[in-house]
């Protein structure tokens, strides 16, 4: 038998190779190979050496086996021997690691049983803990929680014997992985164990190490944080009752510590107290912890974070106290004693209520009040007449609103405890305590509303919060009386002028009751609002806005049932307004309005969609396409239709709605739309009186269209916007259909009609490039065009505009096939890198890079489009090396397109991407910077701004050039508009904060000096960010805390 | 409690006369928000002048005088030293108790502040009206004269108070107090 000699030999050198040796003689004992007992007397002669070390590992051998034991290995008597032996090895302190490994192992064992736990237990409390190492107090401990697992009556049958020698084994533990352990021990100790006759000697082993102030070291290898050990520590505190006599005079005393994280714990730990010691207990200490936590409410202002741990302690306090009382507390309960103080103190300081304690003392009362329903309720019965009266006294407005505000908090409560109308959960047993005085607060607050001066505004916007808040406590008004709330605030969102901030807490409080009572919404404010629609934009009366209107209407259309009310009774607007002869702002509001509601999601089916398209689409392409092939006065007041404005506004709803149709409608309204708008076949769509004249006339994709058929091109733009990429688009050869946009996009001199075409070829390009041979067309289009813009650089002509649109055509098709991932397109796009050199051209070039990088509507996943991740920074690494290169070689009047199109690039890339280039970047910024145009320096100026607060080290360097030049266009008005000499202001102002103060302060004095005169910058803007900015140079040389 | 008022009247901050909140709930209505016709997103076409917003706010040539109001914001939302409140929620400053005389045809323009103190023998009477000073003084443009007071009758030695602010010299030794800076540091942190 060599084992113990080679395991001892291995153990230091090779650790894996002595576990193989302990796993094998494990498994020799179970196969019976092997005895334990020869095992343990072979390590004799090693158990007396002389060398320490070696009496540890042999035991650690012994140790090692039994970890790999099966549980069921052993027999009772084998236990017993092995226990009492490894027990008489704790007198060897060398081992003491070794040996509680063993004990661990060996209490794991199934016919490990009291008897040996007790002498385990007893055998252990003996150690000196302290003076070993953390990692052997680890391992004791480890054994003392697996004992405390397994073995929890023994040890709770040795009663004091266990808990003495316990306490004082770990007295003076520091280690936190320790205290994680011996907070857990105790915790058992604290709620299962007989203690009361030991509570003076766990209390002093518990508090002693209140309160945390333990930082981990930055390479903490176990990972515990202070939170961990205070909240650990904060239940061992809470855990018995029997510590209240103790802990809280304690925790009282340290609440006047400096430390805003200990008196934080302070508060924590008392309200963990309060909540778990039950309700005898609390009651006797209830006074005195009021006593000292109103102090951490009443002394400080909203918002505190003290504040809001010390109210939670005073509410946790009432929680407790309400323990088993179902109706109202008589005088002499413990609740209504505390409570009465609390009231008694909280009413002297409300008497006047805009003094600075009068808020917290409204925040005491409510937050108490959300403990229970009988606490609510005693606090609701004791203040509400005195409330009332001190309204009834106020003379001032002010203070009337400032008690409201009180009472709105009581409101809050009472609707935290009864809930509000429809909840699932149950219903209190007790009676609202606020019914009572349902009519006296209706009639202060309707009054407070409806009745003030609209100067009020304070006044009135704490009714409103006040009254809304009334309505959604579950049974508290009647349907009558929200009803005439929803009135109110029916008038209050539609009052002319005024600051919007009531207007918009009207609506919300509108939203809040069409939550609870929806009918009321559509029986009372859907009429309502609909009445002060005029009928037509020459009614417009300046008194009534129908902007405003529709935008009430809009927000209050989300609910499904609401939404289709609302859709019928704007598209009868609609007509209406059209007959009254409309400008294009009346009807393109109302429309707007609808596409507000469908942006916004609202909750509808696939059914609704349908429904949607049937009720909106069709009829509007009706109105919009029959006037341009209809001549009779009949369809004249509808031409407006064609205006771009509205023709936008449609094509959005086309949009929306044909998007979220399933493949197979789309596949029919494709076609339908195709008919229409490129074959000219009869479709359903249009009434059967026109579909013929509509099919004949109606020709948008020729040379010879009118304006009014040529805008309508962007409605089947939207429309193709919307649908799936696998329907086909049947009978059309994309590349033709492309080819002929590309000569109407070069061709027409109106812009929207120029652009409808364009982002049509995009999405073409995009989505239906599927045929065998489309890509290959595709090219050779894009190719042609390239060719001539190419043709006409040479330097000597003039500059054509025929030519620039067909390089804006080129780079939409660019931007189309990048994106999905294209090799040609990266093709193109190092062909228009080179033509940024080009004086001609090169500026058209220059802004197609916003193109290539830049987000539109069209191309996007919504809309279906193929979009490969990572193409920006594909565009990035591919195009900013040649553009600084191109740079480098440009001559002063092509420089210009350079930066345009790095601004570009840099304005749609992640600042991450950018980040790392930026040193090469740098200089070419600088550059931009003395650049006349202010979107190039508006967009140099962000891009600053990113990396001065991202990455402050790659700017550090060019501090005296960067401040030189911001400072100058914050100063030179001439050149810089206002946005841009705020902006430079902004960026100018990260610099203290951001860099290191010693690489600033030599500039510090010419900073100052010069935003001196900023100061006095004609813009109030500008000024205000002169202020901000010279204010944050000014504080640079204060020491930093 | 000497000196000092332990539980002041305190205003509303919604309620403070401002034109910064006017001007940062500039409400588009979301009915025209995003909704930017799509012919109107050329990137080949400069500036998208008509679209964004082409309000007065970019025109230099209306020039937007300094006045009361601007004052006001300037020095309302300093700290007062003994609570944690501003100078406006404390009605320390009030805008109807501020003057500005700004001719642009004179050389030299005029600011006039008057202080209440929440109580008439406020210790601190001093430091507040110390710390507007050096507020205005790095805020606004040189060609004004301030004149930063106590209002009269408000405190019991609101002379003597005057008398201090207004001297040149007292001033500067003051502003070289490091103790004194300190807190008048602290005061200007929360100014917005």
């Amino acid at each position: 038998m060599l084992s113990p000699r080679l395991y001892i030999l291995n153990v230091d050198k090779d650790p894996a190779e002595a576990s193989r040796i302990s796993k094998e003689s494990a498994k020799q004992i179970q196969d019976k190979e092997l005895k334990l007992l020869d095992l343990v007397q072979s390590l004799g002669g090693y158990l007396t050496d002389d060398d320490k070390t070696t009496r540890a590992k042999a035991i650690g051998y012994l140790s090692s086996v039994l970890g790999y034991l099966d549980p069921k290995a052993l027999s009772r008597q084998q236990v017993a021997v092995i226990a009492q032996f490894l027990c008489d090895r704790l007198e060897d302190e060398t081992g003491l690691k070794e040996t509680s490994r063993g004990l661990f192992a060996l209490q794991k064992s199934s016919r490990f049983g009291k008897e040996e736990a007790t002498l385990v237990s007893s055998a252990i409390c003996k150690v000196d803990l302290q003076k070993h190492p953390q990692g052997t107090r680890f391992v004791v401990l480890t054994l003392i929680d697996g004992l405390m697992a397994n073995q929890r009556d023994a040890l709770k049958a040795m009663g004091g014997k266990f808990i003495t020698g316990f306490t004082e084994l770990v007295g003076g533990e520091k280690d936190p992985r320790n205290l994680m352990i011996v907070f857990s021990i105790v915790k058992v100790i604290l709620v299962e164990f007989d203690i009361v006759q030991h509570i003076e000697i766990l209390f002093d082993v518990v508090y002693c190490y209140f309160p945390i102030t333990f930082k981990p070291p930055p390479d903490d290898p176990y990972g515990i944080t202070a939170q961990d050990l205070k909240f650990r520590l904060r239940e061992c505190i809470a855990s018995t009752k029997y510590f209240a006599g103790h802990v809280f005079p304690q925790l009282i005393e340290k609440l006047d510590s400096t430390s805003l994280s200990v008196k934080k714990d302070v508060l924590q730990t008392i309200t963990a107290c309060a909540l778990s010691y039950g309700p005898q207990t609390i009651s006797t200490h209830s006074t005195q912890l009021w006593d000292a936590v109103k102090f951490e409410v009443l002394n400080t202002t909203e918002e505190d974070e003290l504040a809001t741990e010390a109210l939670s302690a005073i509410r946790a306090i009432a929680e407790t106290l309400s323990f088993g009382l179902k109706s109202s507390p008589p005088a002499t309960s413990p609740l209504a004693r505390y409570l009465s103080g609390i009231i008694k103190e909280c009413l002297k300081l409300l008497q006047e209520p805009q003094q600075k304690q009068a808020k917290p003392a409204g925040k005491i009362l409510s937050k108490s009040a959300t403990a229970s329903a009988v606490a609510l309720s005693f606090i609701v019965e004791k203040t509400m007449p005195a409330l009332l009266l001190i309204h009834g006294d106020a003379d001032d407005l002010a203070k009337q609103r400032a008690l409201m505000e009180i009472l709105n908090l009581l409101f809050q409560s009472t609707l935290e405890i009864f809930g509000t109308w429809g909840d699932i959960t149950a219903e209190q047993v007790l009676s609202n305590p606020l019914t009572e005085y349902t009519d006296k607060l209706f009639e202060i607050y309707s009054q407070a509303l409806m009745g003030s001066s609209r100067e009020e505004m304070s006044l009135r916007i704490t009714a409103l919060k006040g009254l809304v808040l009334l309505c959604r406590i579950r049974k508290l008004f009647q349907e009558n009386e929200i009803g005439m709330v929803v009135q109110y605030l029916d008038q209050v969102s539609l009052e002319v002028g005024g600051k919007g901030e009531i207007k918009e807490l009207a609506l919300q409080g509108l939203k809040d009751i069409s939550k609870i009572k929806p009918n009321l919404i559509m029986d009372i404010t859907f009429p309502a609002f609909m009445a002060q629609l005029p009928d037509s934009e020459n009614e417009v009366n300046p008194s009534k806005p129908y902007t405003a209107t529709l935008e009430a209407l809009a927000k209050l259309s989300l609910g499904r049932s609401v939404f289709q009310v609302l859709l019928t009774r704007l598209l009868n607007k609609l007509d209406v307004v059209l007959r009254g002869k409309s400008g294009p702002m009346y009807p393109r509001a109302i429309l707007s309005t609808l596409l507000y509601v469908l942006q916004k999601k609202p909750e509808s089916s696939q059914e609704d969609v349908k429904t949607y398209f049937a009720r909106l689409v069709i009829p509007l392409l009706g109105k919009t396409i029959i006037p341009t092939t209809d001549d009779s006065s009949e369809f004249e007041d509808f031409r407006i239709m064609t205006d771009d404005s509205i023709l936008d506004v449609t094509g959005r709803l086309f949009n929306i709605i044909i998007r979220s149709l399933g493949f197979e409608e789309q596949i029919i309204v494709s076609r339908q739309l195709i008919d229409i708008f490129v074959l000219g076949i009869p479709s359903e769509y249009i009434p059967k009186t026109h579909a013929e004249i509509v099919a004949r006339d109606f020709k948008p994709l020729q040379q010879t269209a009118n304006k009014e058929q040529a805008g309508c091109t962007i409605l089947l733009t939207y429309a193709l916007a919307g649908l799936r990429r696998e329907v086909v688009l049947t009978a059309l050869s994309i590349p033709e259909l492309i080819q002929q946009n590309v000569e109407l996009a070069t061709r027409t001199s109106h812009s929207a009609q120029r652009m409808a075409h364009v982002y049509l070829i995009a999405l073409l390009a995009n989505k239906w490039m599927k045929k065998p041979g489309d890509s290959d067309l595709l090219q050779k289009i894009t190719a042609d065009l390239l060719e001539s813009v190419f043709n006409s650089m040479s330097g000597v002509q003039e500059y054509d505009n025929l030519v620039g649109q067909k390089l804006q055509t080129v780079l939409w098709i660019t931007k189309a096939i990048v994106v999905r991932g294209d090799r040609y397109g990266m093709e193109i796009t190092e062909r228009i890198v080179g033509l940024l050199g080009d004086k001609n051209y090169g500026p058209t070039a220059g802004k197609g890079f916003a193109v290539l990088l830049g987000d539109d509507e069209f191309i996007t996943k919504g809309n279906y489009a193929i979009i490969r991740p990572l193409t920006k920074q594909k565009i990035f690494t591919f195009c900013v090396p040649k553009i600084v290169e191109g740079f480098r070689a440009a001559d002063s009047t092509t420089k210009p397109n350079y930066l345009v199109a790095l601004s570009n690039i840099l304005r749609n890339v992640p600042s991450a991407v950018i980040l790392p280039e930026l040193g090469r970047l740098l200089p070419l910024l600088l550059q931009s910077l003395d650049l006349p145009d202010p979107n190039v320096k508006s967009a140099t100026i962000e891009t600053l701004l990113i990396t001065v607060t991202e990455s402050a080290d790659a700017v550090k360097e060019h501090i005296s050039s960067l401040s030189a030049r911001l400072l100058n266009a914050c100063m030179n008005r001439e050149e810089n508009p206002p946005r841009i000499r705020s902006a430079a202001l902004r960026c100018l102002r990260i610099f203290p904060g951001a860099v290191r103060t010693d690489l600033l302060l030599p500039y510090r004095r010419q900073v100052i000096r010069s935003l001196m005169t900023v100061l006095d910058d004609p813009k109030r803007n500008v000024r205000k960010e002169a202020v901000d900015c010279r204010a944050k140079w000014y504080s640079l040389d204060e020491p930093e805390d | 409690m000497d000196g000092k008022n332990a539980n002041p009247t305190i205003l509303n901050a919604s309620d403070l006369p401002t034109r910064r909140q006017a001007q940062r709930k500039k409400v588009v209505s979301p009915l025209a928000s995003g909704l930017v016709p799509a012919y109107a997103q050329d990137p080949f076409v400069g500036n998208k002048v008509e679209f964004s917003d082409s309000d007065e706010s970019e025109d230099d040539s209306v020039v937007e005088p300094i006045d009361e109001q601007e004052i006001y914001d300037l020095i309302a939302t300093i700290s007062d030293p003994e609570h944690p409140l501003t100078l406006g929620e404390l009605a320390v400053v009030n805008l109807h108790h501020i003057k500005v005389t700004d001719d642009p045809s004179t050389i030299i323009s005029n600011v006039l502040v008057e202080l209440t103190p929440t109580i008439n023998h406020c210790s601190l009477a001093t430091v507040i009206g110390l710390g507007v000073r050096v507020r205005l003084e790095q805020a606004l443009p040189p060609r004004f004269r301030f004149d930063v007071r106590i209002r009269e009758g408000t405190h019991a030695t609101g002379d003597q108070v005057n008398k201090q602010l207004n001297d040149k010299e007292r001033v500067a030794s003051a502003l070289e107090n490091e103790t004194l800076m300190g807190v008048v540091g602290k005061m200007l942190e929360t100014c917005k």
